[in-house]
């Protein structure tokens, strides 16, 4: 008997955890019954993208510890090899006889330069999307986790090495299309399903990668390899002395969180149909701290709604005539008052009131209870 | 038979202060070292050049015939030494049970880690370590709502979680109760013989209790080692503790 309590509570624990993930995802799925409107499906599927860009920030700061404000830079060179590959299959109409990308031609580029080779494929880009990302984030870790490098001074590099990278892209126009990023795409195409931006197909495809994402990712909390890493972000010295190797653990958590930023950033350039030097730019690497900060770091799910809930209202607000000017006050005042009364951001409060429900309902259970009792004993 | 630990001629000083000097001292299998010594003597510093947080300038430290002195802290304690520290460390944001299970490092690499424990194997391993330290009603609550002396008791859980050959205590009775500190007594004694255990204390009536051997420190050196009776005779450690009222005030 007492050998099976502790199992059954560990499931039971295990079930309560993925509740919130599975409904979170069902009404994810279910949006499109409710919302008849391409456009407007289109914009959700936009803003499911960056939760996940945001679920795997959460991955890294609020489990492993590691604040990378350069989280863009994963984003991005998913996004850029997702384009790389939809536009070489584009049907060329201004372009060479090669099939050349035109802002090659534009730039006076005779031959597709070798690292656009391997494009041709499908396959090999999206592989890329998500490898890519996850080696050069493996290779930074390596220099910084082996080197003992800790807080502010990751955010640092990490921001830093993100904005070498865009600068790249920007200056080297021929191979990157520059400041205008690569645009006029053609329609990823799988299986014989075309992904039309506006299209349904897309809308589900993204929706997928949300579930598989927030699985993965929950998974990986779950394991021992999961636990370590919080362990590390709590004492990162104490579990020196147990015997791990912590910069192995950081260079995984921060690669793992790479290679889904990396998914979403392909996904990004399928909803967006380009792909762009701003998607890894500063300013967007910053509002996914602010969305993961504010939905709750330590939560998978809270990073993922903070995200689609802020992004969201970015949208809305700096759409509309009146907070045309003002909404980045609006958002930074929103993030100030997260930091300063929910440190835990929504998901933490969700706790807070779960619990506080749960409490008022035992004590009226006991207050029944006792009413009983008195009654028993009056008799 | 040749030491289990042996400290030779170990030096390090920290911006020129000399903290341990040519420090010699040597530990038998299964033993139980009580490591005494007035403030500054630098008992926690030899510990520290044990476990690798600190690197001597000097000197060799060799356990089980490995030298430690060259090795990373993570690749110290796959030899099989384990430290608690004076200021109590644990993790606490996680639950008493998650401590005690990173605590047993029985796989060390990050892919060995990767499986999903979805059948609890080793809950009764955690709950049996729980029973150990007295916190089985805390294994689900976070160790920052412990108490200071149940978090000492927490950090020794883990320590024996981890089933390190050697294990280093640095004054794992500082904050608790009487009692408490009578528990923590009994405990070392069930684990010596079995571990080799190297304690800094204070508490004398600790010392007393537990300690088959006893090593005086003073200024980086060791001043004299053997039984509670002889060394509190020994001229030189009565001129050590000199002013702080005798060896059993320290």
């Amino acid at each position: 008997m007492p050998s099976n309590a502790p199992h059954s509570s560990g499931l039971q624990r295990l079930i309560a955890q993925l509740a919130p993930l599975l409904i979170v995802c069902a009404i994810v799925f279910a949006l499109p019954v409710l919302l008849n409107n391409d456009f407007l499906l289109n914009k959700v599927a936009r803003y499911l993208v960056l939760g996940i860009l945001t679920i795997s920030l959460g991955l890294s700061w609020g489990f492993g510890g590691i604040l990378n404000l350069g989280q863009a830079m994963s984003f991005g060179l998913g996004s850029y090899a997702m384009a790389m590959a939809l536009k070489l299959k584009t049907v060329p109409v201004h372009t060479g006889a090669s099939g050349l990308p035109d802002f090659m031609v534009w730039n006076n580029v005779q031959h597709l330069p070798w690292f656009w080779e391997p494009f041709r494929s499908l396959t090999f880009a999206i592989a890329a999307g998500l490898i890519v990302p996850a080696l050069v984030a493996a290779a930074l870790g390596w220099f910084m986790f082996r080197g003992r490098v800790t807080g502010v001074y990751v955010s640092i590099i990490t921001l830093a090495t993100m904005v070498v990278i865009n600068l790249v892209i920007i200056d080297q126009q021929s191979y990157t299309g520059g400041f205008n990023g690569i645009t006029d795409l053609a329609q990823l195409e799988i299986f014989g399903v075309a992904f039309d931006a506006y299209g349904r197909a897309t809308y589900y495809l993204v929706a997928s990668c949300v579930l598989l994402s927030l699985l993965v990712a929950f998974a990986f909390t779950r394991t021992k390899a999961g636990l370590i890493v919080q362990a590390i972000r709590d004492h990162e010295s104490r579990v020196r002395y147990f015997g791990y190797d912590v910069a192995l653990y950081q260079i995984f958590v921060f690669a793992l969180s790479a290679a889904i930023a990396g998914l979403a950033g392909m996904l990004y350039t399928v909803v967006m149909e380009f792909a762009s030097p701003t998607f890894l730019g500063v300013q967007l690497s910053l509002s996914v701290v602010v969305w993961c900060a504010v939905g709750g770091r330590q939560s998978l799910v809270g990073a993922f709604l903070g995200a689609v809930l802020v992004a969201g209202m970015q949208g809305a607000l700096s759409e509309s005539a009146a907070f045309l000017e003002t909404w980045t006050l609006v958002m930074g005042a929103l993030f100030v008052l997260v930091v300063l009364f929910l440190p835990k951001g929504l998901a933490g409060l969700a706790q807070v009131v779960w619990r506080w429900i749960v409490q008022r309902r035992q004590a009226a259970g006991r207050g029944v209870a006792q009413g009983v009792g008195q009654t028993e004993g009056s008799t | 038979m040749s030491p289990h630990l042996d400290l030779r001629d170990v030096s390090v000083s920290f911006n020129g202060f000399k903290a341990l000097n040519a420090l010699n001292m040597s530990v038998r299998k299964g033993e139980l070292r009580c490591l005494i010594g007035p403030n500054g003597a630098g008992k926690t510093t030899a510990l520290d050049i044990i476990c690798g947080k600190v690197k001597p300038s000097a000197g060799t430290v060799s356990f089980d015939g490995t030298a430690l002195q060259d090795l990373e802290e993570y690749e110290i304690a796959r030899a099989g030494v384990g430290r608690k520290f004076q200021v109590p460390s644990v993790f606490r944001e996680l639950s008493v049970s998650e401590n005690l299970d990173v605590a047993r490092a029985r796989r060390t690499s990050v892919l060995g880690n990767l499986r999903w424990n979805i059948g609890n194997s080793g809950r009764e391993d955690i709950e049996r370590l729980a029973e150990l330290v007295g916190l089985t009603e805390q294994l689900d609550r976070p160790a920052a709502y412990l108490s200071h002396g149940q978090t000492q008791w927490l950090e020794i859980g883990m320590l024996v979680a981890q089933d390190a050959e050697l294990i280093l205590m640095d004054e794992p009775t500082a904050g608790m109760t009487a009692q408490e500190t009578r528990k923590t007594a009994e405990l070392f004694a069930r684990l010596k013989g079995k571990h080799t255990l190297i304690v800094v204390e204070h508490d004398m009536g600790f010392v007393k209790a537990i300690g088959d051997i006893i090593s005086v420190m003073h200024m980086g050196q060791m001043l004299a080692e053997g039984t509670a009776a002889e060394v509190e005779a020994h001229p030189e450690v009565r001129r050590a503790y000199l002013g702080s009222g005798g060896i059993s005030h320290a």
